[in-house]
């Protein structure tokens, strides 16, 4: 179902915006006046992925709040008009036709899904004299990073062919060559399917197996049918491309039908969220035969590792604003996680986006837009990768980190041959990476 | 008891033909909206596979496997589509719609064959799959599998709407027939109870058969022979014939 209410101005919640601001205010340029810069954003917030849309949107809501608690983006607050798309293409082309045609918005944010992505980036092509752009969307595919549709769309993600890359070579030096694939049937399953084809290929071998689901199938659905279609060739890992629920479906009844090989997860699984039904209502040692086979691919550090600055920026604006999802379109139940590898990486994209924002200067303009993110070179979010951006470079990072779940939560995988090398076989040479 | 049986055959015989009408109407429609249905069906698929096939060419040549599932998943959405599939020009499946899988009869046949075919499908139910060539082959070709139970949904949409109209005009049929046949039976009923009193009466006269006696159709014929054979025979009486037209009719 699609809400069509809208929210306007988050980044102003707490009073922070002055009415004579307001009443001031003159148009300078679409989506943007005197009082604020107007960012458009169409993601899930409803249906069995909506904690991937609630997550993004609290992680950047964190630092807008911040930004605009110490005064804005030269003197003007971000603020955000979202739409709920249910994680549904349809859905997603209406609220961008009404974000980029009714309410002008400056430009495009925070996105939520392949599907969803794929079906918008021909309107910006069509009304690419208005130089709309999306920036940062959550989804690692590849047609936002390539010709014909790369033009219009910036990244901070890896992208899936880099984390499924990853996964399969480190599968590969623990020697577990035998790859199958379960995936959503859709655009995003196909974009990791495609990447864990051509990382196969590189090894001379070929996906083993594939089993599909449906975009949407809850954590209540039974994947016994695709669990039997990947038993049959013996895979000796399975990579899994979907949502959390689909994926949480897949783990629980492939250990309960004896499928025990590890099972891998993109980031955009939703980690948090997928472990949550994992071990709910389960003892720990119950818990961990559902969880211990798991290694999910993720496209931010650790929000554990209080080491990392960003990190503690994070968790510190995360604290001190405690944003709330959106409860104009959240209107099924959802308890929000203090922390989350979803949340973390909507901080990050909204700090870069603040960044940008600032250096467009006092005027900005949608045709300055793509000109300061090429400005961005070497910038430090904080997490210990320089981002960049230029005409060939529209993905500000490249690292993926992998995870497994220890006592309970996701923790960085340190050692590969240690915990997923097949038994009786020597690992090849090398150190995963 | 023989009006009655008469009637009984006459509405026997309505009936009947109205069956055999209704069968045979409904055994030439099956066939015609079959035969219209089917061929639309596989023109229509043709159509779409081409479009596919037309489309994806950019696609597949970009490698943009993604895009690619967008465009068939589009196209999934028309109604009578049961599944797309893509597969190279190798015969590797690029992009399809199935789920949970790639069904085992598909994967067993040829998936550059463009060949229309006709398949039974576990989970997807009867289909008549069209097929078209990319790049004439080069790169690849597009599947297209349309639902037949559509088809069928359409046939039994006919044939219902043919038996609502022979069942009314069967209703109104029946009804116009037992008029007529009472229309009929009128008159038999009278000659009947003429006949029946004049048996009855020792002086062979009754009274009030004017009615019956006065009809100048078939009914009133038979009257009046009835009251000429009923007459006693007078010797001395001159000899007199059968009433005119009672030996005519």
């Amino acid at each position: 179902m699609v809400t069509r209410r809208v929210l306007v101005g988050y980044g102003i919640a707490g009073g922070l915006a002055a009415p004579w601001m307001r009443l001031g205010a003159a148009p300078l340029g679409t989506g943007v006046t005197d009082a604020e810069i107007v960012l458009g954003t169409s993601a899930a917030f409803s249906g069995p992925s909506r904690g991937l849309g609630i997550e993004l949107y609290r992680g950047a809501n964190a630092y807008f709040k911040e930004v605009n608690a110490n005064g804005g983006i030269n003197g003007r607050k971000v603020a955000l008009k979202i739409y709920d798309d249910g994680y549904q293409p349809d859905p997603c082309v209406k609220n961008t036709m009404t974000l980029m045609l009714e309410d002008q918005v400056f430009l495009l944010f925070g996105y939520v899904g392949t599907p969803t992505v794929t079906r918008v980036l021909p309107m910006l092509k069509k009304f690419q004299d208005r130089s709309m752009f999306l920036f940062f969307p959550f989804t690692g595919a590849q047609p936002q990073r390539q010709p014909p549709y790369g033009d219009f769309a910036f990244n901070l993600r890896a992208s899936y062919a880099q984390e499924t890359g990853g996964l399969v070579d480190n599968f590969v030096k623990v020697g577990r060559r035998r790859i199958a694939v379960f995936y959503q049937a859709d655009a995003y399953g196909r974009s990791g399917w495609a990447g864990v084809r051509a990382a196969l290929k590189r090894h001379g071998e070929t996906i083993v197996g594939e089993a599909t689901y449906k975009r949407g199938s809850k954590f209540t659905s039974i994947m016994r049918r695709q669990v039997e279609i990947l038993k049959r060739v013996e895979p000796q890992a399975v990579i899994c491309i979907g949502a959390y629920a689909a994926c949480g479906a897949f783990a629980r009844d492939a250990v309960d039908m004896g499928l025990r090989v590890p099972i891998a997860n993109l980031s955009f699984v939703g980690s948090e969220n997928m472990l949550k039904l994992l071990t709910q209502d389960r003892t720990p040692e119950e818990a961990a035969q559902y969880t211990d086979l798991l290694v999910n691919s993720q496209v931010v550090p650790s929000y554990e590792d209080t080491t990392i600055p960003a990190v503690r920026e994070y968790r510190e604006l995360m604290a001190r604003h405690n944003p709330a999802p959106p409860a104009e379109l959240v209107t099924e139940e959802y308890t929000p996680f203090e922390h989350s590898f979803t949340s973390l990486e909507g901080f990050l994209d909204a700090k870069l986006l603040v960044e940008v924002l600032r250096r467009l200067g006092d005027n900005p303009t949608r045709d300055g837009l793509e000109e300061a993110v090429f400005t961005v070179q070497n910038l430090d979010l904080g997490i210990g990768e320089p981002v960049s951006f230029g005409p060939a470079r529209r993905q500000g990072l490249q690292q993926v980190y992998y995870t497994v779940v220890d006592k309970g939560q996701f923790a960085n995988l340190e050692d590969w041959a240690g915990r997923f090398a097949l038994a009786g076989s020597a690992p090849n040479a090398g150190s995963p990476s | 008891m023989k009006i009655k049986r008469l009637f009984q055959k006459t509405l026997f015989g309505v009936i009947g033909m109205f069956m055999l009408i209704g069968v045979a109407t409904s055994v030439l429609a099956i066939n015609t909206v079959d035969g219209h249905l089917s061929e639309e069906y596989v023109t229509n698929s043709r159509n779409i596979a081409k479009t596919i096939a037309d489309s994806s060419v950019d696609i597949l040549l970009n490698r943009d496997l993604a895009t690619l599932q967008s465009l068939i998943d589009q196209f999934l959405g028309i109604q009578g589509i049961k599944y797309i599939y893509i597969a190279d020009e190798k015969g590797e499946y690029l992009a399809h719609t199935f789920v949970p899988g790639i069904p085992d009869e598909i994967l067993a046949s040829d998936p550059q064959s463009v060949e229309t075919v006709e398949r039974s499908l576990p989970g997807i139910g009867d289909c008549v799959e069209v097929g078209s060539p990319i790049l004439a082959g080069e790169a690849g070709t597009v599947h297209v599998g349309m639902d037949k139970g559509l088809i069928s949904l359409k046939i039994q949409q006919a044939i219902g709407n043919q038996v609502w109209l022979i069942g009314a005009v069967f209703i109104i049929g029946v009804g116009a027939g037992v008029w007529f046949v009472s229309l009929a039976a009128k008159p038999i009923g009278q000659v009947l109870a003429y006949g029946t009193a004049l048996a009855n009466s020792p002086t062979r006269e009754t009274e009030d058969a004017d009615d019956v006696l006065g009809r100048n159709d078939e009914a009133g014929d038979l009257a009046r022979l009835f009251q000429f054979f009923v007459r006693p025979s007078k010797a001395d009486e001159p000899a007199s014939g059968p009433p005119e037209g009672a030996a005519t009719s």
